[in-house]
């Protein structure tokens, strides 16, 4: 951990996005906001403050890191680190934990069986 | 939307970066205008609608980083330890502010009471009855500002009185003529309930060896502190927007040397 400290579940909704995003591949601001307001990222509608700003928070705790490598000197690509995976891990375990537990209530309707 | 209509878009976003935090703005103005470029560049995507949500994520965001970096600034811990203790040094100030006046203030209510006490103690010594000793102009303990004597005997009962209190002479708790059998003077703070309306009433209670015929008794000097009262509650007024103006400035002053430390950094 660089500066901060392991953030606790439940992640907010644009770091999860973000670290979603940037499970796949690096990615720049863009890219990862695109990611973010597609269904499968979240449906969020990041703003590039909001973006950055969480970024750095994210930054700090060790969650990315910039990949340095770029196909244009004004973008700047980030990375998924070794602690923003399991970060990810750990929420998506959550998720899905609850999502079960919902299935089990009859909150949402039962998978089916492939 | 015209190529000239989205630099304009542009030049007004980067100016509007320039409100966010220095240290922020650093690392991330050009990054921030970038993604604004392409978000407007990107035709899969409604301008008017972005440019909304870029609206909207401004004011939050900036919000945000400003008060992350306050929060940063002050829970710097010899920046926090020093506003603490700057903070606990402005409390005990403003407590003296008030302590101190309330005290003259109160002490100095005594002030024409002592004067009346120990002059009517002095006839009544002198052989004067009470009936030439106490002024028979009544006082309505409730309502005058006036000072008053009154006299009562040796078991506290009252003799003769000037101050009244719904036309009865009210009688001061009976461990003040307690105490004053074993010490010359006392100086209380007398109070009473006249209906829903409390009536407090600054006393010097002297005693006498002799008042009139009936031997020796108790002389009381008194008068209303409501005036004393209202000046005491201004005292604290003037001392709680004192202890709030320190305060706000100690946390200026943190926040400035914060801020101004980090720039310098």
């Amino acid at each position: 951990m660089p500066n901060g400290t392991i953030p606790a579940a439940p992640l907010s909704p644009a770091v999860l996005a973000l670290l979603l995003s940037l499970a796949e591949s690096d990615k720049h601001g863009y890219q990862m906001m695109k990611d973010a307001r597609s269904p499968q990222g979240g449906g969020l509608q990041l703003g590039p403050g909001t973006l950055y700003g969480s970024l750095d928070r994210m930054m700090r705790d060790g969650l990315v890191k910039e990949s340095g490598i770029s196909d244009d000197e004004r973008r700047r690509y980030y990375r998924l680190t070794r602690q923003g995976r399991t970060v990810l891990t750990a929420e998506l375990e959550r998720l899905d934990a609850a999502m079960r537990s919902a299935r089990a209530q009859g909150l949402i309707p039962q998978r089916g069986r492939s | 939307m015209t190529a000239r209509s989205l630099s304009r878009l542009e030049f007004l976003y980067a100016l509007a970066v320039c409100a966010y935090p220095r240290s922020f703005r650093e690392a991330h103005a050009a990054a921030m205008r970038q993604v604004f470029r392409d978000a407007l560049a990107d035709n899969d995507f409604p301008r008017l609608r972005f440019l909304l949500i870029a609206l909207r994520d401004f004011a939050t965001s900036l919000l945000k980083e400003h008060l992350a970096m306050m929060r940063d600034t002050l829970t710097r811990p010899a920046l926090a330890f020093n506003a603490l203790v700057l903070a606990g040094i402005a409390t005990v100030l403003a407590l003296f502010l008030y302590a101190i006046p309330q005290q003259v203030l109160r002490q100095g209510a005594n002030d024409p009471q002592l004067q009346l006490a120990g002059d009517l103690a002095g006839k009544l010594e002198d052989g004067a009855t009470p009936a030439e000793a106490v002024p028979a102009t009544k006082v309505d303990m409730a309502r005058s500002l006036a000072p008053f004597v009154n006299l009562y005997d040796d078991q506290g009962h009252p003799l003769l009185s000037q101050g009244v209190l719904n036309g009865a002479t009210p009688a001061p708790p009976k461990g003040v003529f307690d105490y004053l059998r074993s010490h010359a003077e006392d100086r209380v703070t007398w109070q009473m309930w006249n209906g829903p309306h409390r009536v407090r009433i600054a006393a010097v209670v002297l005693r006498v060896q002799r008042v009139g015929d009936s031997g020796p008794g108790f002389v009381l000097a008194g008068r209303s502190l409501v005036q004393v009262e209202a000046r005491e509650e201004q005292v604290r007024q003037m001392a709680a927007l004192a202890w709030i103006a320190m305060l706000g400035m100690i946390l200026l002053g943190a926040i400035g040397f914060g801020w101004w430390t980090r720039k310098a950094a």
